[in-house]
């Protein structure tokens, strides 16, 4: 099969709380770009299905040259090729994203499998995918947590409520990758990352659009409590902890 | 304005329709109210002009069936704004029809407003540390978030019924397994969740103990699931299960916002972490620096004494 894997580096989402801050626009200070974890999940099960396939999967990130990393680590894991989209990074309206990435995939040929993550951990908008499959009509898997390869067809589990749902599915397809037992992202080799750093990336200029969504305000959100600890050595916490859950148990949490 | 909600009756339970609603009928502009069901009812809680789509597919729909079903009950204009609760329908079928229909789609939608010629929407961003705002200027789908709109107490009306016709489904060899694990967290009172500083399967299966003593629902973090030792549907956060217990309780857990973004309604949270400086501190009203290993059976003896 032939695969279009779609990355998006962002923001180390596990930068402590404070280092990314939001005073009316994102202060990132020196946090680092990684390939954010969902991203990681639609790698690994493009990399599973162009092995098992006997195919191949071309990697695509739209943003400047921060997402590199990104295609880099396509590349290390056996990416045939990387395109990058080059456009500023910031908010995007994910539906001028699609149209964007739509191009790219006709520039590359089209595929049989369209991979996504579920979700990028800047904005936070969880759509690509689908509007992605409005765009180009094509059927939609959201949040896929395996994939076993039959003939042109994909054996796929999805996430539902409360457990999952299996089928075979026909391509061409889109689907959405989510964390699961069958999309663990694997390490790349040392040798294959140095390999991957010499390889070219092909820099495409993006088709214009008409952005729908725009960025009118972002500011810092506030989760923080007003906590106290319990301190002592392990057995005076144990002994305060207890008495604390007793009293959870006894008023039923009412209080 | 033309402003629709669609829902599944059965897919985001009755309370969250009626959110939905509540919300439509505050904005005024010319309200519908979209229904999707496996079966004709006599009436429904609605607003403005009411129609229900019947297809028996849509007793438990697979994406390919419940989207073409979306697309016959909407027809080829689609309102200025979609309202959808968000939720398992939504999430098969809400940012395909925005792609269909050339609008924008938002999810996890807290509040609404129409500006002049805008619809300005709020939402979460980078895992729940910030807020933003975005401003539409055609046509959006919004997915409302579950609790943040009053909701409305329509009178019952007589919807219209539209007989979907024939409607393909997508995959074949389906086959549906209802993971029981996390069945219960949406409605535990109390939640033990552990993490990746439970450092094994074995670690991790060792709450059992401690979560049965107090009647307690196992949760666990995005890094436990990864790990292996929680099922997909026991993930507590911004990509799992939203939950509002009367006490939740994170072991091993560092704390990462979109984390938090899943328990921050939770009444009580104690926190056990051996790191001081773990941000799962600042979100919790109690917190115990301690390794858990040697928290436990101290723990445990303390609770049975
Ligand atoms: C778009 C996006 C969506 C996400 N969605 C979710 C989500 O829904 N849910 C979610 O949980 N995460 C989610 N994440 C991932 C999140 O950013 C974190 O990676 C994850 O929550 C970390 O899990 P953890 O706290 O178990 O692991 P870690 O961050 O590794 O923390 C382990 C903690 O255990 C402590 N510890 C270690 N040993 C012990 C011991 N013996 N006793 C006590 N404490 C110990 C350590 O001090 C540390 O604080 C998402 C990320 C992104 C980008
Ligand atoms: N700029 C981008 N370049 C490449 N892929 C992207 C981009 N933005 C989003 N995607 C893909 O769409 C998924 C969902 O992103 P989002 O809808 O922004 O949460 C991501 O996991 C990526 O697979």
């Amino acid at each position: 099969m032939r695969i279009l894997c779609f990355l998006k580096a962002i923001l180390d989402p596990e930068a402590p709380p404070g280092a990314i801050r939001f005073p009316g626009k994102v202060e990132s200070g020196d946090v680092s770009t990684v390939l954010g974890p969902f991203e990681g999940n639609a790698l690994e099960l493009s990399v599973q299905v162009a092995e098992a396939s006997s195919g191949a999967f071309v990697a695509v990130a739209m943003g400047d040259a921060a997402q590199d990393v990104t295609l880099r680590k396509a590349l290390a894991l056996g990416a045939e090729r990387a395109v990058r989209v080059d456009a500023p990074l910031g908010f995007q309206d994910p539906l001028a994203v699609a149209r964007r990435l739509r191009a790219a995939a006709e520039a590359a040929g089209g595929a049989d499998l369209y991979v996504f993550g579920r979700q990028a951990g800047d904005w936070d908008m969880g759509v690509t995918a689908g509007l992605f499959a409005g765009l180009l009509d094509l059927p939609f898997v959201p949040l896929v947590q395996h994939a076993e390869v039959s003939g042109q067809s994909l054996r796929l589990r999805r996430e539902i409520a409360g457990g999952y749902e299996e089928s075979l599915r026909q391509t061409p397809l889109v689907v959405s990758v989510t964390n699961g037992p069958g999309t663990l992202m694997r390490l790349p080799k040392v040798k294959d990352v140095m390999l991957a750093n010499r390889k070219p990336i092909d820099v495409l200029q993006p088709v214009a659009t008409e952005p729908t969504l725009e960025l009118q305000e972002i500011a810092q959100a506030q989760v923080t409590r007003q906590g106290r600890m319990i301190t002592g050595d392990t057995a005076q916490q144990a002994a305060g902890l207890a008495a604390e859950l007793r009293r959870f148990l006894v008023t039923g949490g009412g209080n | 304005m033309r402003i629709a909600v669609l829902a599944r009756l059965l897919d985001a339970g009755e309370a969250q329709v009626l959110e939905a609603l509540g919300l439509m009928a505050s904005l005024g502009g010319e309200a519908q109210s979209l229904f999707l069901g496996a079966a004709a009812q006599s009436s429904l809680s609605a607003v403005g002009e009411a129609r229900l789509g019947v297809h028996p597919g849509l007793d438990d729909p697979e994406p390919e069936l419940a989207y073409a079903a979306a697309l016959r009950l909407l027809g080829d204009e689609a309102p200025r704004l979609l309202l959808m609760p968000e939720g398992p329908l939504f999430e098969m079928i809400g940012a395909r029809l925005g792609g269909h229909y050339g609008m924008g789609v938002v999810r996890d939608v807290d509040e609404v407003q129409v500006e002049g010629d805008g619809i300005v929407l709020r939402k979460g961003a980078y895992g729940g540390k910030a807020n933003v705002r975005l401003r539409a200027r055609g046509g959006v789908v919004a997915a409302l978030r579950a609790g943040a709109f009053a909701a409305a107490d329509p009178p019952a009306q007589t919807p219209s019924v539209v007989e979907l016709g024939n409607l393909a489904e997508g995959g074949q060899e389906r086959r549906t397994v209802r993971d029981t694990s996390g069945d219960d967290l949406g409605r535990a009172k109390v939640i033990v969740s552990g993490g990746r500083g439970l450092g094994s399967r074995e670690g991790y299966e060792g709450l059992r103990p401690f979560a049965a003593m107090l009647g307690a629902s196992l949760g666990a973090s995005r890094a436990a699931v990864d790990e292996g030792w929680a099922s997909p549907s026991q993930q507590v956060g911004i990509t799992g299960r939203k939950v509002a217990p009367e006490l939740y309780l994170a072991i091993g857990i560092s704390g990462a916002s979109q984390h938090l973004s899943g328990m921050s309604g939770s009444r009580l949270v104690i926190a056990v972490n051996r790191d001081e400086h773990a941000p799962i501190f600042e979100a919790a009203d109690i917190g115990v620096v301690a390794d858990w290993y040697q928290l436990w059976p101290q723990l445990q003896k303390a609770l049975e004494g």
